[in-house]
């Protein structure tokens, strides 16, 4: 009996250790924002971004900003609600995509602040209810 | 203990830079990687200086893989492994000892070539300092995690892919944060320290805690 | 203090065959029902039709997870207590968490598709579950190279222990990082985010496919007690017939 507390405790102490260390490396990582699949308009603003690199940019479709006037071409702004960003996109939109919502944009940064899409995916979140009950949210809001 | 562990670290080293399959075979892989990719891309200079920096990347994770199984193999056929669990040094220092001389011999003449071979690639000259970084810190976790594949497949005849399916798993995120590394350096909007220091950390998590976990895989084989 | 009983091959061998037609029969009513309400269930205000996917997307994903953490549990059992039926429990969950993890990848790409835009992305959670059918993947590839059972079982334990920190990285990088893969809907602060209606559904095909889990795993256990006796029953037999009127104690040793 003792030899096996002795094991449990040992492997115990090395599954400790060893999710405390990469616990606490996660945690630095989830502060620090390195893992980002997409980049906010605020950080594609403040930062410098070297043009002609690809990248992802993601955040709110603006009201009322999505222009579909020039052909083939859609052009939007993507906003996180501080900083907006132009895109311009030519290609097929997701079912999802719509204004005020949420989407993620594939492409370069051009000059003039413009950023120049390849693929727009677009980004959903984790609320689900009926079409019925959006509705009467929507009027309580109101 | 030190001296043991000195002399191990040294014999090593010395096994595996006149042996063949050691730091050459590293080298050659390179070599034949770099050569091949212009042909397999088309030698596009813009398209070949976007994919330099994670092809060699991928590259010294290859040919970790492919020198790993040299880790303890020859010990385990000649019963030296054997020796080792009764010898005064602990196994687990045994491990260290091994997975250093692996970095030293493979990831370190590899690091230091990956910039020449990136002229071919048209590699960013203010990529070649962020890329011999990340390269020496991570390929210290690449070799030390890379021990314990090497000991659970070490009684199998032909252990070389099983050990790099086993591994791919905890490769992955080393590769991830070694290109996003490069990445921030060369665009941004990150500064190279933060994913740098990630690097870090991984490196020294592995450091410390995968000996435990190979010398426990390498005494189950033994027994 | 009964569960530790059957940690007994034989009373878990008579468990397992006592209680497997009720398992299959309760399978079968929560699945059945699960599709009901799944069906029943209303749209989205967004996805419409397309929301459906989640009643199997999200068990399988829950599945997948949890029948590692069964085997991380099984690794102790092995690595401490040395018990043979940890390292039978391990065997038997690791394919079945195989296919429930590639299940929830091409489940997960399904809805990808209409609902993003594209079938795969490289997003952190992505990735890690990704990582998650490797690391099944390399738990099985090592349980079938080393022929010794006792020694594989050890180092099939260490590789699963090992691989254990790969499970809260899933859990949390919707949290954590910024993701395309939305947040979790209903192990969440503030309470589940979806509707009662959908919820129902979601609950019980979650409970019929942990159901069909628990009989896959099952009945895999008992396969691998089986086949073990067979082949120890041979080797006992091989070697009474080399030297008759010795009796090896192989039985013993493997169950």
């Amino acid at each position: 009996m003792k030899r096996k507390w002795r094991r449990l405790f040992l492997i115990g102490l090395f599954v400790s250790f060893f999710s405390t260390a990469v616990g606490s490396t996660l945690y630095v990582l989830s502060r620090l924002d390195v893992l980002t699949f997409f980049y906010s308009p605020t950080d594609l603003v403040r930062k410098n971004i070297l043009s002609g690199f690809r990248l992802r940019l993601g955040g709110l479709v603006e009201e009322g900003s999505v222009d579909r006037s020039s052909g083939k071409m859609v052009s939007f702004r993507v906003t996180d609600l501080k900083q907006s960003i132009l895109v311009r996109y030519t290609g097929i939109l997701p079912a999802l995509f719509r204004e005020g919502q949420g989407v993620v944009v594939e492409g370069i940064l051009g000059n003039e602040g413009v950023f120049i899409a390849d693929r727009v995916m677009a980004k959903h979140d984790e609320v689900y209810m009926p079409p019925e009950v959006a509705e009467s949210l929507k009027e309580k809001d109101i | 203990m030190r001296t043991a562990f000195l002399a191990l670290l040294r014999r090593d080293i010395y096994l595996s830079v006149r042996q063949e399959g050691g730091s050459g075979v590293a080298l050659g892989f390179l070599l034949v990687v770099v050569s091949l990719l212009p042909f397999g891309v088309g030698p596009d200079l813009g398209l070949l200086r976007q994919l330099a920096p994670g092809l060699l990347w991928t590259a010294l994770l290859l040919a970790t893989l492919l020198t790993l199984d040299r880790l303890f193999i020859s010990d385990y056929e000649d019963g030296l492994l054997e020796l080792f669990m009764t010898a005064s040094l602990p196994l687990e220092l045994a491990v260290v000892a091994k997975a250093f001389s692996h970095w030293l011999t493979t990831t370190l003449p590899l690091a230091f070539a990956a910039p020449l071979f990136g002229i071919v690639l048209n590699l960013e000259s203010i990529a070649v300092l962020p890329l011999i970084a990340t390269m020496l810190i991570g390929g210290l976790t690449l070799s030390f995690v890379g021990t314990i594949g090497a000991a659970l497949t070490l009684t199998l005849r032909r252990g070389g892919l099983l050990t790099a399916i086993l591994i791919l798993p905890f490769y992955i995120p080393v590769l991830i944060f070694g290109i996003l590394s490069i990445d921030a350096a060369l665009v941004g909007p990150l500064s190279f320290g933060v994913p740098f220091m990630i690097l870090v950390s991984m490196a020294l998590c592995a450091m410390s805690l995968t000996p435990f976990a190979a010398a426990a895989a390498l005494r189950s084989a033994l027994e | 203090m009964v569960f530790l009983r059957l940690t007994n091959p034989n009373l878990f061998l008579r468990f397992v065959d006592l209680f497997f037609p009720w398992l299959a029969a309760a399978a079968g009513l929560c699945l059945c029902g699960g599709l009901y309400f799944s069906f029943m269930s209303p749209p989205d205000y967004q996805q419409g039709e397309l929301v459906r996917i989640i009643y199997v997307h999200v068990p399988m994903a829950w599945l997948s997870m949890g029948c590692y953490f069964l085997i991380a549990v099984s690794a102790l059992g092995t690595l401490v207590w040395r018990h043979p039926l940890a390292d039978v429990s391990i065997r038997a969950a690791a394919p079945v968490g195989a296919v429930f993890t590639a299940l929830t990848l091409v489940t997960g790409s399904i809805w990808a598709l209409p609902t993003w835009g594209v079938p795969w992305v490289w997003d952190a959670r992505l990735t890690s579950v990704l990582i998650l059918f490797f690391l099944y993947l390399g738990l099985i590839a090592l349980s079938h190279a080393i022929e010794d059972l006792r020694r594989s079982g050890r180092a099939v334990a260490i590789l699963a222990l090992v691989g254990l920190i790969n499970l809260p990285i899933i859990k949390f990088s919707v949290n954590w990082w910024s993701t395309l893969h939305q947040p979790a809907s209903l192990i969440r602060s503030g309470g589940p985010s979806l509707h009662p209606d959908m919820l129902r559904p979601l609950l019980m095909m979650a409970l019929g496919f942990s159901l069909v889990f628990v009989l896959l795993y099952l009945m895999r256990m008992r396969n691998e007690i089986l086949y073990r006796r067979v082949t120890s029953l041979r080797q006992m037999q091989a070697r009474l017939q080399a030297s008759p009127g010795t009796l090896p104690d192989v039985f013993g040793e493997v169950l």
